[in-house]
């Protein structure tokens, strides 16, 4: 146990800070690394915890694609170069102090609302965890069956997304001669060659 | 018939005043003349009949206000004293609207001018012919409002303005008096109606009040109230301020207001409450005294004034005074009889003036005038009328009325009487004065003008000289006719319109007394032309010498001064005061411009929570979030 | 505090959901942080799904966990993709830029 506590508080530790250094780091790339390890952490602790699967899951979707999606954002955006001041005194915000005041509000609201809720004691599970099978092998039982239809609909929200970024940043440009090779395949012999009787000293027209 | 009387001058008012402009300015003169003419034919009917059958009525028009116990009606009273009063008003009215077609030729206001003249008739038939107190009060009002538009008729003239105010002011301030007089008599007698006042005021002879602190017989108080309406109204001493400056008016204005008709509401109203003034020796020697300082005040004044309507104006206020110490030593009859002669006399001496301004082309300073007795020889005649009847002298009108006064403060007798004598006789004397020189000044010695060509001094026109040849015969001999009517020794005609508590002994005059003004004012003639005309000098030398008393004359004896500095300047500070600080400080800061501007402070701050930063508005929602969550816990 | 129970890692999700918060309106840099802002709130819902799925032994979180995991990686790309277009039409993504809904 003392290992686990030791664990966890290590890895957490490392969570906080590398979270508030997102927010807090002046270069824009140095953010993204840390959110990369805020997400490696958590992934830990997942894995720590006992769903492995969801921790390995979200090494590779957050961390392999997300954060990445991030980097080349930063890096095509070219926002390396915006260092600006800290407080400014735009706008109404123009003191932490307020911010870190009612920010420390909620988290005691949050520690008060949830930490105080009872829960029951005969709790009929949906889905049992059988502690026997590995948590891959369980979730797979689970999601293929009885939430097959919330499992199609998240496909059709990665295709819509997919599809809406394209249509975002797709620019098509113009006056770029391409091959169109069914159009090549076809093209018959009569459409494509004619005899013409030409006079001398007169030249032809070739309307195309 | 009364009703005509009433009621057409005031058809004539609205006909002119709503459609003049629709109707020619002529025919619309012509048609509110006539209709005035036809009140004044009617009205001397009227005073034929209760000269003759002894008429008298009270015909009831409409129930005003029935109130519990107060009950006061629109009404038309004949009697006596009424229709004496209608004749007067009504005659020179319509002679004055007459007057006016030729005086006001070139003035494009026309209509305007005869509205107001025809109101200001109807609001003073209306005060003659109340049977209450209430009716004599707004027809008090009327002709103060009316006189406050005439004289301010020419509205563009500052000075017209400024002088229509004061007139009303200073009315106001008497209308005050009166207007308490009227509640005391309401409260003690518990009704306004003329004929249940006097009834009861024996009464009530006795009785004494505390007002404001002090005791006083309640009769006294109210006399003294009523006439402290009169001495506004008719301008007697410290309420006479307003008369000079109402000189610029209209000559007409000045005629019919100032000389013949509004003036004489005060002494028509001490005349009409002479029932209860009867009750009163102490209001009554208070009137008399008033009368006769205000007489011998505006004699000296009117010595040395300049302007030819200012000095006629003096000359009224000083008649007026008159009147009222004849009412004040009791001979109410005698004040009616100088009324109506007055009346006349005066009216034409204005006209006549207002000729003379038209000849010398709007001039109206007596010393820029003179010589021209030859070519403008009828106004000249009038004038002379109506100075010699001004004066008193023998056998014209005004000989028999300022006689009667002064014989009548004979017979009475009392202190009060003799010194009236004494006033009387030295203000004839001033009166005949500057009444001759206002002649001589104007028509005889060199010719001041410098504007104007002695060739151009033309006479006036007819429609100005005819009116003014009616009031000259008027003048010459309604005194002789109706001498032994009025003031006669067997006379019964005054009925019971006035009350004499004692009658008036008719003793034999000495003869001393008798003669004794008319030769003061025939040598006050030749010694008059000496004085201004031949020997210019010694006055000169005397006012060289005297140079303090001429000030204080020519001044009016400072009391427009005296009431700067009391009244005006502090009210005018205090008025000032309640604008700058109380008004605009406090009010306005606090009300309508205070709440514009919290208003316009607060949208500004709170435009700032829109200033198109997301992640302001993120943090607003995120605040909500939180204040919601913790209600909820803290509630919960 | 040995112990390590739900609690714990309950806190840890909070903590973590603060900082997410307070990162969206106290950035002065770029929009960019704010959408790893964002994906730090929805990991700290992850990190609560999971550890009561655990404590309530029902494989209901894990699979819930599962769908948030797409969802907020469909969301970052297309987030990214407008951030990419509004750079092309603005020129910067400078937070103190964008204020056209001021009004």
């Amino acid at each position: 146990m003392l290992v686990h506590s030791l664990f966890f508080y290590f890895f957490s530790a490392i969570t906080v800070f590398s979270a508030i250094m997102v927010t807090v780091s002046r270069n824009t790339v140095y953010s993204v690394f840390f959110l990369i390890l805020v997400f490696v952490s958590v992934s830990i602790l997942f894995i720590m915890i006992g769903a492995e699967f969801l921790g390995m899951i979200m090494l590779i979707v957050y961390v392999g694609a997300v954060a990445v999606l991030f980097l080349f954002v930063v890096m095509m955006l070219n926002v390396t170069e915006q260092i600006t001041k800290r407080a400014t005194t735009k706008g109404l915000i123009n003191n932490i102090s307020v911010a870190s005041i009612v920010g420390m509000i909620i988290f005691l609201e949050l520690l008060v609302v949830v930490g105080g809720w009872k829960y029951k004691e005969s709790f009929v599970s949906l889905s049992d965890i059988n502690l026997y099978s590995s948590n891959t092998h369980m979730l797979g039982n689970v999601l293929y069956t009885d939430y097959i239809h919330l499992f199609q609909i998240a496909g059709m929200i990665l295709l819509i997304a997919m599809i809406g970024a394209i249509t975002l940043t797709f620019n098509k440009r113009e006056n770029v001669k391409r091959q169109n090779y069914f159009r090549q395949i076809q093209r018959e012999k009569n459409d494509g060659v004619s005899l013409v009787d030409v006079e001398t000293g007169k030249g032809i027209k070739i309307d195309d | 018939m009364e009703y005509a009387i009433i009621f057409l001058p005031l058809i004539g008012a609205f006909l002119s005043g709503f459609f003049g402009k629709s109707i020619d300015d002529k025919y619309c003169a012509i048609l509110t003349s006539t209709l005035v003419a036809i009140s004044g034919i009617l009205s001397l009917f009227v005073f034929y009949e209760v000269l003759t059958h002894d008429y008298s009525s009270n015909k009831l028009i409409y129930n005003w206000i029935s109130s519990g116990d107060f009950k006061a009606n629109w009404s038309i009273k004949i009697d006596p004293l009424t229709s004496v009063m209608l004749v007067v008003v009504s005659v020179i009215s319509s002679i004055i609207h007459f007057y006016s077609i030729g005086y006001m030729d070139h003035d494009q206001h026309k209509p305007r001018f005869m509205a107001y003249l025809s109101l200001f008739t109807f609001a003073m038939l209306t005060l003659v012919t109340a049977d209450n107190f209430l009716q004599l009060f707004f027809g008090w009002e009327g002709v103060g409002l009316c006189s406050y538009l005439l004289i301010g008729f020419w509205y563009k003239k500052p000075a017209a303005n400024a002088a229509a105010i004061k007139a009303f002011i200073v009315n106001r301030v008497g209308d005050f008096g009166f207007a308490i007089g009227i509640f005391l008599i309401f409260f003690f007698f518990g009704t306004v109606n003329y004929n249940e006042v006097f009834q009861q005021v024996p009464l009530l002879a006795q009785k004494s009040i505390i007002f404001l602190g002090i005791e006083f017989n309640l009769i006294t108080l109210i006399c003294l109230l009523l006439f402290v309406g009169s001495m506004g109204k008719s301008a007697q001493i410290l309420l006479h301020t307003w008369l000079p400056d109402a000189m610029e008016g209209p000559t007409p204005v000045s005629a019919l207001i100032h000389a013949a008709t509004m003036v004489t509401a005060g002494v028509f109203l001490v005349v009409r409450c002479s029932p209860i003034f009867e009750y009163s020796q102490v209001a009554l020697n208070v009137v008399a005294l008033v009368g006769m300082i205000t007489a011998f005040f505006a004699a000296t004044v009117a010595l040395v004034q300049n302007d030819i309507k200012k000095i006629i104006a003096y000359s009224t206020c000083s008649q007026l005074g008159y009147m009222f110490f004849a009412a004040g030593i009791g001979a109410y009859h005698v004040a009616i009889f100088h009324l109506f002669t007055h009346a006349f006399f005066k009216a034409l001496l204005f006209l006549g003036s207002g000729c003379v301004i038209h000849s010398f082309n709007e001039e109206q300073d007596i010393r820029s005038m003179g010589g021209v007795w030859k070519k403008i020889p009828y106004t000249y005649t009038l004038m002379v009328i109506g100075t010699l009847a001004l004066t008193g002298f023998p056998f014209l009108s005004g000989y028999y009325s300022k006689e009667a006064i002064i014989e009548f403060s004979y017979f009475k007798g009392s202190t009060i009487g003799y010194y009236a004598v004494a006033v009387g006789i030295i203000t004839a004397l001033i009166t005949a004065l500057y009444s001759w020189r206002l002649i001589f000044k104007t028509f005889h010695g060199r010719y001041n003008n410098k504007k104007n060509n002695l060739s151009s001094i033309q006479e006036s026109s007819l429609t100005m000289l005819i009116p003014s040849s009616l009031l000259a015969v008027g003048a010459i001999i309604t005194g002789a006719i109706l001498k032994e009517i009025f003031i006669g020794e067997n006379t019964n005609f005054w009925n019971n319109s006035i009350l004499f508590l004692q009658s008036i002994h008719h003793d034999h005059l000495p003869l001393w007394l008798l003669i004794i003004t008319p030769i003061i004012i025939i040598i006050a003639i030749p010694t008059a032309y000496y004085l201004f005309i031949k020997n210019e000098k010694i006055l000169r030398n005397f006012v060289l010498k005297n140079q303090v008393l001429y000030n204080f004359l020519v001044n009016k004896w400072y009391f427009d001064e005296l009431y700067n500095f009391i009244f005006v300047e502090p009210i005018k500070k205090i008025g000032l005061f309640f604008w700058k600080k109380g008004d605009i400080n406090t009010i306005d800061r606090y009300g309508p411009e205070g709440l514009s501007k919290l208003v316009k402070v607060l949208s500004d701050k709170a435009v700032n929570f829109q200033n198109g930063y997301l992640y302001h508005y993120a943090f607003v929602m995120l605040v909500g979030f939180s204040v919601l969550l913790t209600y909820l816990i803290l509630v919960k | 505090m040995i112990e390590i129970g739900l609690g714990h890692y309950l806190t840890l999700a909070a903590i973590i959901f603060i900082i997410g918060v307070i990162g969206i309106f106290l950035n002065r840099k770029n929009v960019i942080i704010i959408l790893m802002s964002i994906e730090l709130i929805l990991l700290a819902v992850n990190i609560n799904l999971v550890s009561f799925s655990i404590y309530l032994q029902d494989l209901v979180g894990q699979i819930f966990t599962m769908f948030i995991l797409t969802v907020a990686a469909a969301e970052a790309a297309v987030g990214l993709a407008i951030i990419v277009i509004y750079y092309k039409n603005k020129g910067s993504i400078h937070v103190e830029q964008i204020s056209s809904l001021k009004g």
